[in-house]
């Protein structure tokens, strides 16, 4: 068993603004990932503003005071660097990798529009990009098939009023009725020094990186108080499954199973996470084990489970399949059900452990192999459990699972009387 | 509120490296190998000549089912142990398709390389290949394919195919096959092609801490019980170019958008303009900022996105432009778009845009290939091109070097405004109308179906 997930240095430095700053020095390769996470993310819109973090996103990308509209991208892509943003229920993070020589210009760009967005931003910048996200809505969840089982999933396993009960990504109205004086004061409530964390990794040095973020960053002043989301941390159990069938143009039944089960980082979520990892990855899986290749029900290339690893409350746990030919929605939801139940009844074996441990710790070093993905880890930790050295903890903490506490967790967990499930069967072609 | 005015230049520049490449020959196949000093993964993956190319007309999507059929057993296991063992090293085994390769790989802890290629060499060479499992592949292979093909963008992949290249060759027909080519497959096509293509023993790619792996014991873990020599890869071939432009429209009631795919033949890999041609498709539709989106998504907020390239195989290239783009707005995006491919060509590019297009492309050099996944890719493009080990770096001074005029002149020869095939899909009931009145060519309803 490995020691520690992240053998690299870490350094963290908080400046006089609030601003944590952390450097991993990596001179392995002539690049430079630069990361930034503010804690904000969906699970802070009140009602009636749902996606508004998202499409804030993008404005983020439009220009500030010092950097012309589209400016951004062509001063990254220019530097030769790849960059991308993306929102979630809990945060919203800005990445940037470059050769390492213009590491200097990503902490000019990223401190412009921390310190500088509201006076650059227009009404014609928020409605083009109002367009832009409706057609990313319609792309990525209208326009497929099965595309907005997530934005059903998360009514059905958080109740009204939870900071996880709505997608994202936002309903069409509230994005219809998006203002600009809102998004000016989004700005100004959430993207401070204070309510953010700036990770470097890769070829620079602790001394380089702090001194770059004092001169960019140190200017930029604190927000005295930050409103919190609301509390999510506790979910009543209803002890009554929740159910939702939709008839609809698919090409095949296709079930999802979902429970709330710990926050991200709890030694609970660990359990999950192997968990899931024995139920639904792989072929050596017991999702595909019996319901693709035993009692062949289900569609080998999709069967799966995955936990969504969310800090802020419990996080779900998803088992989907998709039925073969001539099986029935109700065949393989059961069939789909039973091998979710029997995580409490029938015992891991050694064998389906040390399976799931080993792709796991694949992963894990596969997020590690790059300074993007590293940063990223680092910017998590830093942000949801104020220390960004915990990253190390991870991957030994999935190794120590047993498989005794797998069947606890799914005792206290994976109940039928507590459970989502969400069933999409073809419609009749007449 | 301090913020700093002037954009900093850059620091010095690092000398760009691509890991040291090293190249063995063992048991009569090759090894072409990265060293990454102190990367804990290891990627390894095998090549072989048997992309989709070598798949018979009527026979596509052979290739695909030959490779979930690899791990339905072996002589040696049957599917559960098979998966049972590989996945307890960590991987899974990965398997990829394109016109001129067939690839398999593993990705685990460098400690674990060497089993996971025996198990690698297992399935690929000694696969059992049970008729009854062949068959049932096979069958889920059509219903995975009939579920993809739910989804917008392989049916108009497919009618952009078949129109630029014509469907009675193999290159005019879908990369993967589709539902009825793979409905129609029996064990015998897919033994034959294992047994023609699978037993040769072509390159071992390696990517990893060369001091903690020995590439020989790798090597001839691939390569046991092989034979066969060197196979022709024929020669580049001339794809006539269409005279007018023309609008195929697939139809996909209901659509809240329409998917568009324009395109044109272009050149193969080795083609001597290569590298200006890749720089004109970056301007013209490659970086965010390129023309297309700047104009399609930034602009007019048309779209999510539009991308535009140029993709080559040994043999064949194509120029494509893809996006999805709100129905009510589908004839605009359709004409700009078309705008933008033939203002390019007539007018060539800019120094500021091809400053951002050449920094970018050669910065991705360093940026993108860091993981020993990325390494391994690149290691297969120098197998694929036969490519010498100073490639990237020779790529990267190429990228920088280029001029405007270069660059313009191959926007000038190989984008073919007038020649494009412009495929939409979308709710034919809705858009036919407005595609009609644009102007921009004939319009061909495309049959139903697949």
């Amino acid at each position: 068993m490995p020691d520690s997930g992240y053998p690299w240095p870490i350094s963290t430095t908080r400046l006089d603004n609030g601003l944590r700053v952390v450097v991993s020095e990596d001179r392995t390769a002539p690049a430079v990932a630069v990361n930034l996470w503010y804690d904000v993310g969906s699970r802070h819109e009140p009602a009636g503003q749902t996606g508004f973090a998202h499409l804030f996103e993008h404005l983020m990308f439009e220009g500030s005071t010092h950097v012309a509209k589209t400016e951004h991208m062509r001063l990254v892509q220019g530097a030769g660097g790849s960059l991308n943003a993306t929102t979630n229920p809990d945060r919203t993070n800005y990445f940037e990798t470059v050769p390492a020589e213009h590491l200097e210009l990503a902490l000019w760009l990223e401190a412009d529009r921390m310190g500088g967005l509201v006076p650059a931003l227009t009404q014609e910048t928020l409605d083009n990009q109002r367009d832009v996200v409706k057609n990313e809505r319609r792309q990525r969840y209208e326009n497929v098939p099965y595309g907005d089982a997530w934005l059903r999933l998360l009514p059905l396993l958080y109740p009204p009023g939870h900071p996880y009960h709505h997608a994202t990504i936002g309903s069409m109205a509230d994005l219809n009725a998006a203002d600009l004086a809102t998004f000016q004061a989004f700005h100004q409530t959430y993207y401070a020094p204070n309510n953010a964390v700036l990770s470097v990794v890769g070829d620079t040095t602790v001394d380089e990186v702090v001194a770059l973020a004092e001169k960019y960053f140190g200017g930029i002043p604190p927000r005295p108080e930050i409103p919190a989301a609301p509390d999510g941390r506790v979910v009543p159990p209803t002890g009554v499954p929740a159910e939702e069938t939709v008839v609809t143009e698919v090409p095949a039944p296709r079930v999802y199973v979902a429970h709330r089960t710990h926050p991200f980082g709890s030694p609970g979520y660990d359990v999950v996470t192997v968990l899931a990892t024995v139920l639904g990855s792989g072929r050596g899986s017991r999702l595909y084990q019996r319901l693709a290749d035993g009692e062949r029900i289900a569609q080998p290339d999709l069967v799966g489970a995955y936990g969504v690893d969310l800090a802020h409350a419990p996080a779900p746990l998803i088992a989907t399949a998709t039925a073969r030919p001539g099986v029935s929605g109700e065949r393989l939801a059961a069939g789909l059900a039973e091998v979710v139940d029997e995580l409490a009844t029938v015992p891991v074996t050694a064998a389906e452990l040390d399976r799931a441990k080993a792709l796991l710790t694949t992963a894990w070093w596969r997020q590690m192999s790059t300074v993007d993905g590293r940063a990223d880890a680092l910017s998590r930790y830093a942000t949801q459990f104020d220390d960004p050295a915990t990253v190390a903890e991870r991957l030994p903490a999935w190794l120590a699972v047993t498989a005794e506490q797998i069947a606890e967790v799914a005792a206290e967990v994976l109940g039928a009387d507590d459970r989502a499930t969400l069933t999409y069967l073809p419609q009749d072609k007449q | 509120m301090t913020l700093i005015a002037d954009r900093p230049g850059p620091g010095t520049a690092r000398p760009y490296r691509f890991p040291q490449v090293v190249r063995r020959s063992v048991a009569g196949g090759g090894v072409v190998a990265a060293h990454l000093p102190g990367q804990n993964l290891a990627v390894a993956m095998l090549l072989l000549d048997a992309g989709a190319g070598r798949e018979p007309v009527g026979r596509e999507g052979l290739g695909g089912v030959l490779a979930k059929a690899l791990e339905e057993g072996t002589t040696q296991r049957d599917a559960t142990a098979y998966a049972l063992a590989i996945e307890a090293l960590g991987t899974e085994l990965v398997t990829g398709l394109d016109w001129d390769t067939f690839q398999a790989s593993v990705q685990v802890p460098v400690g674990r390389l060497g089993a996971a290629v025996e198990l690698l060499a297992e399935a690929v060479r000694t696969p059992r290949l049970d008729p009854d499992d062949v068959r049932r592949v096979r069958d889920d292979e059509v219903t995975a394919l009939r579920m993809d093909w739910a989804n917008p963008g392989p049916r108009a992949d497919a009618a952009l195919r078949a129109d630029l290249f014509g469907a009675g060759n193999r290159w005019g027909r879908p990369m993967y096959g589709d539902p009825d080519s793979v409905a129609g497959l029996d064990v015998e096509d897919v033994t034959v092609f294992h047994s023609e293509w699978f037993i040769r023993p072509g390159t071992l790619v390696v990517a990893g801490d060369l001091d903690r792996l020995d590439l020989d014991a790798l090597a001839a873990t691939a390569f046991t019980g092989t034979g066969g020599g060197p196979v022709d890869r024929g020669t580049p071939i001339e794809v006539p170019v269409r005279s007018e432009r023309r609008i195929i429209l697939v139809d996909r009631p209901g659509s809240v958008q329409s998917t568009l795919r324009l395109g044109h033949p272009g050149p193969h890999r080795a083609h001597p303009d290569h590298v200006p041609i890749a720089l004109a498709g970056t301007v013209l539709g490659g970086a965010f900022t390129s023309r297309l989106n700047h104009l399609i998504r930034e602009v007019r907020g048309y779209t999510y996105g539009i991308r535009g390239d140029f993709a080559s195989s040994r043999r064949f290239g194509r120029f494509a432009v893809s996006s999805s783009v709100q129905t009510a707005v589908t004839a605009p995006a359709l004409v700009e778009a078309v705008g933008e491919i033939a203002r390019t060509q007539a007018g060539g590019v800019t120094e500021d845009e091809l400053a951002v297009a050449r920094s970018w492309r050669a910065g991705q050099l360093s940026v993108e290939l860091q993981s020993p996944r990325a390494i391994a890719g690149a290691l297969s493009t120098l197998v694929v091109h036969d490519l010498p080990d100073d490639y990237h770096a020779r790529l990267r001074e190429e990228l920088l070097g280029a001029q405007v005029d270069q660059v313009s002149a191959a926007a000038a020869t190989h984008l073919r405004p007038e020649s494009l095939t412009l495929v939409v899909e979308g709710d034919a009931a809705v858009i036919r109308d407005e595609l009609l009145a644009t102007g921009l060519g004939e319009l061909t309803d495309h049959p139903s179906g697949t």
